[in-house]
């Protein structure tokens, strides 16, 4: 096999030979003959074939000679003879057929000078019976006369249906070998009978069948396929035809994150993909705690992004507008390329490039409003006032007289709002031959349902690939981003929920003096809590919220941007550099006015805030990276390769500076003005810049890789996916430093095969499987704060020695260094199989996933027994599962067609041993006082299990107290309080007759059972429906509100507290109220609730205008559609939301916040 | 054959680049951006040395778990603050059901060892290092000192408990048995033998006090002197306490309130009598505030249902029914030590600032009708560091842990019980006079008590012990120690009423600790 590169022409042809057995040279004698029937004339196309080949190997070196004219003196020689000396002497080549012709006959006398060959051959064919055709290429066909064949060129161009050339596409002559490939630029040229038929096809795009029927320029326009097996996928370092492949991809298109209302394009994905699990976030701007096929760590769990190749933590600097699409990539044959970062999965994102063709402008734009549903069910004042007084009864304590507290506040309502939602952008693109460019700007604000919490973002993206020569190109990609983040108001849903609906939302004008100048006026002020019936840590939300919301300035400038160059070389040869860099900055001044309240009980007034200060950061973060890759990729007969060598750098610093300035109100001092010109230390002579809040962290770290991967398949039936990656690592100690990753996957297309030929059911059928090694380059403390250092301890802060007024800084380092420390690592594994059954309508996709994490990087706190930390590798973690996934497409007539789809996936997760230096034994996360919220991580158990006892019901009377188990040892209690169950004993004994901490068992499960998602689509006409539902089941909750307040405060109560027990029989569930009775305290079945929910996730209804009225106003495309987000989910629990994230072993708490919003929005789509 | 030689070449080109890695070592090599220990090689024992002052300041030294074990157990204080906050330590530290698994006393032991293990550590460093200049020896000697405290902290509370005297990082390693009340004591002489000789004198470098508050022999000597007054080795208190006074380095206070003075700069704290205190500092506006909130805080008068300027801590640790009623209040200490609810504070002859307390009212008033004026924060400095309304607390106020006044007292026990009545009477006559207010003989306020016989003798003491000490935590273990007495002033008559039976003597051994030994340490007896 050999391939032909004309660099003059500007055309890259490959000429393939498939004869392989025939090894000869130049001009051998074919051995049938060259006659005129139909089936010889392929032969001999065929032969001819062989014959240009050959002579190509030989004209690469030859190329530099060529000319048209030639310069011969010969005398009775044979022409033949001839044609050598100007094959010689010049770059034509001839092609003819030795028992077809005979070049001996007659003999000629030849003198020219300087002459074209094409007039050479006139006069020595002249009077022959031979004659000649040029194909092209400066080759020559003999043939006699009567026998001219009609094999011509054709050229042209292939180009996708966006106009969009479709390079390499193959250009295959129907029914023969005959096979080249376009260019980068679509281009190809080919030679074919006139009367034959070309068939073209590209990955991703539909076949494409075209009868020559003589023409000589044949350009064709691909469509892009809809059938999945086809897409192109981004994979690491590269792209694929999913079918080349033998993991798991999915890809989901921009098209699908672009009009949803979030600003951030994740939250999108919930439900859409197999495998992904997405808890979103009811804030502005707030990631969702994302993760893939499981929680493999008990540290980083959230997945690897990867934005056009630039590896990143996060995307809030995109707009979903700009997103072309969304690959999620969750297996080892997908994953080990990204070695040290792949264990946890990878989400990579390609954003808008320009297509080619005109100049396109799109301007999108939408609108809408975010509305609080399910709100969590409070008392009211009356049922306040039953509850109070009854507590107060319970305990012999007076109630307090609020008789001057007359209001009914709902504070929920109170602090919250209908939002806006919008999101405006407008994007020019255009290419020439040379030159592809982009350009996009777009702004979003999003307002959060809590008051005044409002995020804005301007977006601008630019890219533009210039093409230097044939083979080389340059290109760059910038994104900014300015963010002006909310201020922070996500306490404030929680913080409403627990002021009694007596206290009046409403501020009240008193006169009041200026605690600097003294200066009295009137104030709008509002209420502050009545300590004696709302002690500390309960505060009014707004009297906070609507002093300090506009206080806070805090900008986010963020700039990623990547140079690149791809050349491509030595025809199956491409090498791409390119230099990355993610810059950010955030720049953020907090500042707290003095501000009064006013006691609701007496109506005075008192100084809230009692001092001016200000908090300033300055925090940088910059990320470097540099790839290098060297990809071949080769068709060799029934082996095609995809052979890619890399290595990459990465460097990752974050650095944080904080300055704290505070002032009182002493008469010496000048406050700090409520002015943002002043925010600054030093900017005036107020204030005093507190050490202790005055500090700065920084770290940074690198990484060294080289990595290789090989997508190798036979017949386009068996393949072969192999890739390694070394990561060493600037975080690790110098001896383990070098990390390998590797992965493995095969697959069959059991459809190719023979056997397969005769069934009709299924039109593809591919059966795979993939194992490797991944990682995880993870090292946090248990609660998942970071050590940028892992292997170099740092210092406590704030351990400070006092001698009379001064500090002395102590040095403790917070735990052992530990020189064998190395990354967690993942044995994953999948086996699976898809495939289109019913005419391509019915796509499927099921899989079983296993990843087991060895090494887990544990952080052991040994603090409670008074012991250095150490951070060691110990343990190990499995997630193993199942997904399903099928999709029908059905188009029913020209006006309607439809499509549905859903994936459904099964969750496991077990850990499976811990490190034996666990003081316990097990991890404890605990919340709440006294930690009596607990999730633990234990061995046999899913990885942060709810750890609790077990309600049996409620003591009804002493009678019954005295009749069960004593629980003394854990509170006291007395009729009313929850009965827990006996047991186990101390070690593990069975029920020892006392309720003791050994009644403490495993009571809930955070991670969902199972998760699916739905979508459904209609088109009618120009009507486009889109309907995705989606939902998890089997999952527990912990509600920590309502029942695990810190008993030091008074809170209102759940409006559920109404069905509480207040004499025998009342309840057997809902303890007595008191907040004195301890053991109430305790986390137990009474704050598990089910997790399980399903909800419409998404409706939307678009419109596309008739083109052709469009066309009148220079309008290509213009759509109308409506979107409405979280329309209704059915659910069980208590809390705003059934969904709660969390980190790697803590998560699903209900804190009393995390109200997810209904957002219906209306928006416009124009492409002029 | 040329695709496997571009396969082969490929390969090369792949470890080619393997191999550059390793010129890629020095953008690897990333230090990291703070200092670690590694980079202290000067000074890492003093710096160590200042983490153990820190420790001090955690807990179970200076904040509500102190205050639970060491205060709130006796019959002149109680947990005070509101009827609901902390309900669970009037059940556990005022009605002696003693639990095994709760903050409070999970705390106490855990600080405790972490104390311990950061001194275990220091050493370990000090032993390594083999240090011999001066500055190193002095943290060596405070190593041993904080050591001892902790040691002492725990036999008093719990009686056996594991020696844990090594440096160790595996936690297996610590797993020890209890250890015996000998050995516990033989290690407490050990480390204050040491202390004594390697702490200075005092921290007087060219005429001023470089480390007011830092750690010096008279500290080691007087904790030593407690430990034997412990034991009962009178003769071992009665040396330790005359060294202590013969170093000339302590006085009596002549004001009694002036040992609590509250003030700007520091006024008040490390006075005269001060032998040793945790130290507690809050800069102007809340700036330098070093987070020891638990003592100041922990203690002042808690707002209630009072107006916001109230708001002066949590109101826990503050003087019983009892105390109030058992005191003569002719003796001036009696208004130097309870603060009144609904009553001027007395202005500065008692300590006060000249302000007048809201009513005892739970509700609307405040919740506690007596507070401890022993740590009653002076106005102007809440408004010097911002600790005001809302914001308020009193981080600032240092825990005087060993004041000279416990020296004489304990030098008067020892004498009595070394049948040197004398001594005894001569002692206990330097503090009650400085109690009268230095009216000298023949006063009728706090008057002279003659020595008669050592029964009478020993029932003062213990009464002095009591009004002298109110409210700073020495008096449940006092009432221990000083059973069973035929005066009737020991822990069963005293606290019989409020729960206490002989067991309460120690305190269980929190759970987690039996849970982590894998039942190698095995829990105290009748719990």
């Amino acid at each position: 096999m050999k391939n032909y590169y004309e660099p003059d022409q500007g055309i890259q042809v490959f000429l393939i030979y498939l004869t392989l057995d025939n090894k000869s040279m130049k001009k051998t004698k074919p051995e049938s003959a060259f006659n005129n029937s139909g089936i010889l004339k392929v032969l001999l196309f065929m032969k001819l074939t062989v014959a240009i080949l050959l002579i190509s190997l030989v004209q690469v070196s030859a190329k530099g000679l060529a000319q048209s004219k030639v310069s011969l003196k010969l005398n009775s020689v044979e022409l033949k003879k001839v044609l050598i000396q100007i094959e010689k002497k010049s770059s034509y080549r001839f092609l003819y057929n030795d028992d077809a012709i005979s070049l001996t006959n007659p003999k000629v006398d030849i003198n020219v000078e300087n002459m074209l060959v094409t007039d050479v051959l006139n006069s020595i064919f002249a009077g022959t019976n031979l004659t000649y055709k040029e194909l092209g290429h400066k080759l020559i066909v003999l043939s006699a006369k009567d026998n001219l064949i009609a094999d011509i060129k054709i050229i042209g161009r292939v180009l996708g249906s966006n106009g969009e050339a479709v390079p390499g596409a193959t250009i295959r002559v129907k029914g023969t070998t005959v096979v080249t490939s376009a260019d980068v630029n679509g281009y190809y040229s080919i030679v074919a009978p006139d009367n034959a038929t070309l068939v073209i096809s590209s990955v991703g795009f539909d076949q494409k069948e075209i009868a020559i029927g003589g023409k000589k320029e044949i350009n064709v326009s691909l469509k892009e396929s809809e059938k999945v097996l086809d897409q192109v996928v981004v994979i690491g370092y590269g792209t694929a035809n999913k079918r080349d492949l033998t993991g798991s991809i999915v890809k989901v298109s921009g098209k699908e994150v672009a009009d949803r209302p979030n600003t951030n394009p994740i939250a999108s994905l919930q439900g859409k993909v197999a495998g992904l699990y997405v808890v979103n976030n009811g804030d502005p701007g707030a990631a969702p705690d994302i993760r893939i096929r499981g929680t493999v760590s008990i540290g980083q769990v959230h997945p690897l992004y990867v934005v056009d190749g630039i590896f990143n933590d996060n995307i809030d600097y995109l707009n979903p507008n700009d997103i072309e699409s969304i690959e999620v990539l969750k297996d080892p044959s997908s994953l080990a390329i990204f070695g040290v970062k792949g264990a946890t999965g990878v989400i990579a994102i390609t954003t808008k490039k320009a297509k080619v063709g005109q100049t396109t402008i799109n301007f999108n734009t939408s609108y809408g409003f975010k509305k609080l549903v399910d709100k969590i069910k409070l008392a009211n004042a009356s049922q306040f006032s039953t509850l109070f007084a009854e507590e107060n009864a319970n305990n012999n304590v007076s109630t307090p007289d609020y008789s001057a507290l007359t209001a009914n506040t709902d504070w929920i309502d109170a602090v919250t709002r209908v939002g806006n939602f919008s999101n405006t952008g407008l994007s020019i693109s255009g290419s020439t031959e040379k030159n592809k460019f982009n350009f996009g700007a777009s702004y979003i604000s999003d307002q959060g349902i809590v008051k005044n919490q409002e995020l804005s973002k301007i977006i601008l993206s630019l890219s533009d690939e210039f093409k230097v020569s044939k083979g080389i190109k340059l290109g760059v990609n910038f994104n900014t981003a300015r963010t002006h983040n909310p201020y922070d108001a996500t306490w404030v849903l929680n913080s409403a929920r627990q002021v009694m609906p007596q206290v009046s939302a409403l501020p009240q004008t008193f006169t009041v003096a200026d605690p600097y100048t003294g200066v009295v006026g009137p104030k709008s002020i509002y209420s502050g809590l009545d300590v004696a019936l709302q002690s500390s840590g309960v505060v009014n939300p707004l009297l906070q919220l609507q002093n300090e919301w506009d206080r806070t300035i805090d900008y986010n400038n963020r700039y990623v941007g990547s140079v690149y160059t791809d050349i491509n070389f030595l025809k199956y040869f491409n090498f791409r550099a390119t230099w990355y860099g993610d810059v950010s900055t955030q720049d953020k001044r907090k500042y707290v006015p003095l501000y009064y309240a006013f006691n609701p009980m007496n109506n005075t007034p008192y100084l809230s805030s009692s001092q001016t200060s200000f908090t300033e950061n300055v925090n940088d973060w910059k990320k470097f990276q540099q790839d290098y890759l060297l990809t071949f990729k080769r068709v060799l007969g029934d082996h095609s390769i995809t052979a890619l060598g890399g290595f990459t750098t990465y460097y990752s610093g974050s650095f944080y500076r904080q300055v704290s300035v505070k002032q009182g109100t002493d008469a010496a001092s000048l406050p700090i003005p409520n002015d943002p010109r002043f925010w600054y230390v030093s900017s005036g002579p107020w204030g005093v810049v507190d050490p202790t809040g005055t500090n700065s962290s920084q770290s940074e770290y690198s990484t060294v890789s080289a990595f290789g991967r090989i997508l190798y398949n036979y017949k386009s039936k068996y393949y072969l996916n192999a890739s390694l990656r070394n990561d060493a690592s600037s975080q690790i100690p110098v001896q383990n430093r070098n990390q390998l990753f590797w992965a493995l996957g095969a697959a069959w297309e059991i459809t190719k095969e023979d056997f397969m030929k005769d069934q009709k059911a299924f039109d593809y059928l591919k059966l795979k499987a993939s194992t490797g090694v991944l990682g995880n380059q993870t090292a946090s403390m248990l609660d998942g704060t970071p050590l940028p250092y892992p292997s170099y301890p740092n210092l406590n802060t704030g351990v400070n020695a006092v001698f009379g007024t001064n500090l002395f800084a102590a040095a403790q380092q917070s735990y052992i260094a530990n020189p064998n420390l190395k990354w967690e690592n993942v044995n994953a594994s999948e086996i699976g199989i898809e495939g289109n059954a019913f005419n391509n309508r019915l796509h499927f996709e099921f899989n079983y996933y296993s990843k087991i994490t060895n090494n887990l990087m544990t952080y052991v706190d040994r603090s409670a027994i008074g012991l250095q930390n150490e951070l060691i590798n110990g343990g190990s973690l499995k997630n193993w599962g199942e997904e399903l996934s099928a999709t029908w497409n059905q188009k029913i007539n020209k006006d309607f067609s439809l499509s549905f789809g859903g994936n459904i996936t099964f969750m496991k997760n077990q850990v499976v041993s811990l490190a034996s230096d666990l003081p316990n034994g097990f991890l404890s996360r605990q919340f709440m006082n006294n930690g009596s919220a607990e999730s633990r991580t234990m061995v046999g158990q899913p990885i942060g299990s709810f750890f609790g006892y077990t309600v049996a019901g409620l003591y009804q009377s002493y009678a019954d107290i005295l009749g069960s188990p004593v629980a003394s040892s854990i509170g006291s209690y007395r009729p009313g309080d929850f009965k827990f169950k006996d047991i186990a004993g101390p070690g593990g004994t069975g029920p020892d007759g006392q309720i003791t901490a050994d009644d403490r068992s495993v009571i809930g499960n955070p991670t969902p059972k199972f998760m699916y998602g739905g979508t459904i689509n209609l088109t009618y006409k120009r009507f486009a429906l889109g309907i995705d539902v989606g939902g998890v089941y089997g999952n527990s909750i912990f509600r920590t509100w309502g029942s695990l307040e810190s008993p030091f405060q008074r809170v209102n109560y759940a409006a559920f507290k109404m069905n509480r027990w207040h004499g025998a029989g009342t309840s057997n569930w809902e303890p007595i109220i008191s907040q004195g009775d301890r053991i109430n305290y305790n986390g137990s079945t009474y704050n598990i609730e089910d997790g399980s929910y399903f909800r419409i996730r998404n409706v939307q209804l678009g419109y596309t205008l008739d083109p052709k009225l469009l066309a009148k106003c220079k309008i290509t495309n213009l759509r109308l559609f409506a979107n409405i987000q979280n329309l209704k989910t059915w659910k069980n629990n208590n809390g705003y939301s059934p969904e709660y994230g969390g980190d790697a072993t803590a998560f699903g708490y209900d804190n009393g916040g995390g109200a997810i919003p209904m957002v219906t929005t209306f928006g416009l789509n124009v492409t002029f | 054959m040329k695709k496997n030689i571009k396969i082969i070449g490929g390969l090369l080109l792949s470890a080619t680049l393997f191999l550059t890695i390793s010129g890629c070592s020095k953008f690897l090599d990333r230090q990291p951006l703070t200092a670690t220990l590694n980079d202290l090689n000067q000074g890492a024992l003093e710096s160590q040395s200042l983490g153990l002052y820190n420790a001090l300041r955690n807990g179970a030294n200076s904040s509500l778990p102190w205050l639970d074990f060491n205060s709130i157990r006796d019959d002149d204080a109680q947990k005070g603050s509101s009827t609901t906050d902390g309900a669970e330590i009037n059940t556990e530290f005022e009605t002696f059901q003693y639990t095994k698994d709760d903050w409070a006393t999970d705390w106490y032991w855990s600080d405790h060892y972490n104390m311990l293990n950061l001194c275990n550590k220091e050493l370990h460093w000090a032993d390594s290092l083999k240090v011999t200049d001066p500055a190193s020896l002095r943290n060596i000697g405070e190593a041993h000192f904080f050591r001892a405290y902790a040691f002492f902290d725990l036999v008093k509370a719990y009686g056996q408990v594991p020696l844990i005297n090594f440096y160790y990082t595996n936690a297996a390693d610590g797993i020890k048995p209890k250890a015996s009340i000998a050995a516990l004591y033989a290690q407490i002489d050990n480390d204050l033998d040491s202390a004594s000789k390697l702490l200075p004198l005092n921290w007087v470098v060219g005429g001023t006090n470089r480390y007011p508050g830092r750690l010096t022999s008279g500290a080691a000597n007087t904790l030593w002197a407690q430990t034997y007054l412990f034991r009962g080795q009178w003769a071992k208190v009665v040396a330790l306490c005359n060294t202590v006074i013969s170093s000339g380095q302590y006085t009596l206070d002549p004001s009694f309130t002036d040992i609590w003075k509250d003030g700007l700069n520091g006024a008040g704290k490390n006075g005269p009598e001060s032998i040793f205190e945790m130290q507690a500092t809050c800069g102007a506006n809340g700036t330098n505030d070093n987070g020891a909130d638990g003592w100041g805080t922990s203690q002042n008068v808690r707002q209630g249902g009072a107006t916001v300027a109230w708001n002066l801590g949590w109101g826990w640790n503050v003087p019983t029914k009892v105390l109030q009623n058992a005191w003569d209040s002719t003796d001036p200490r009696k208004s130097m030590t309870i603060l009144y609810s609904g009553q001027s504070d007395g202005g500065p002859s008692t300590g006060g600032y000249g302000a007048t307390l809201p009513p005892y009212a739970p509700g609307s008033g405040l919740d506690q009708p007596y507070w401890n004026k022993k740590v009653y924060s002076d106005p102007a400095m809440r408004q010097y560091t911002g600790k005001i309304n809302s914001n308020g607390g009193a981080d600032w106020i240092n825990h005087r842990i060993l004041r000279y006044a416990d020296v004489i007292l304990m030098l008067a026990e020892a004498s009595n019980e070394l049948g040197d009545g004398a001594t005894a009477a001569k002692n206990l006559e330097l503090v009650r006079n400085r109690a009268s207010g230095n009216l000298g003989a023949g006063r009728t306020i706090v008057p002279t008590i003659a020595f008669v016989s050592q029964a009478q003798m020993r029932t003062a003491i213990k009464n002095e012990r009591r009004w002298e000490f109110a409210m700073e935590g020495y008096r449940f273990y006092d009432l221990v120690r000083w059973t069973p007495a035929t005066d009737g002033i020991d822990a069963p008559n005293a606290l019989g009423g409020l729960g206490y039976t002989p067991k309460n003597a120690l305190y269980p051994i929190p759970q987690p600790a039996i849970n982590l030994s894998g039942g190698v340490l095995v829990q105290n007896p009748n719990y």
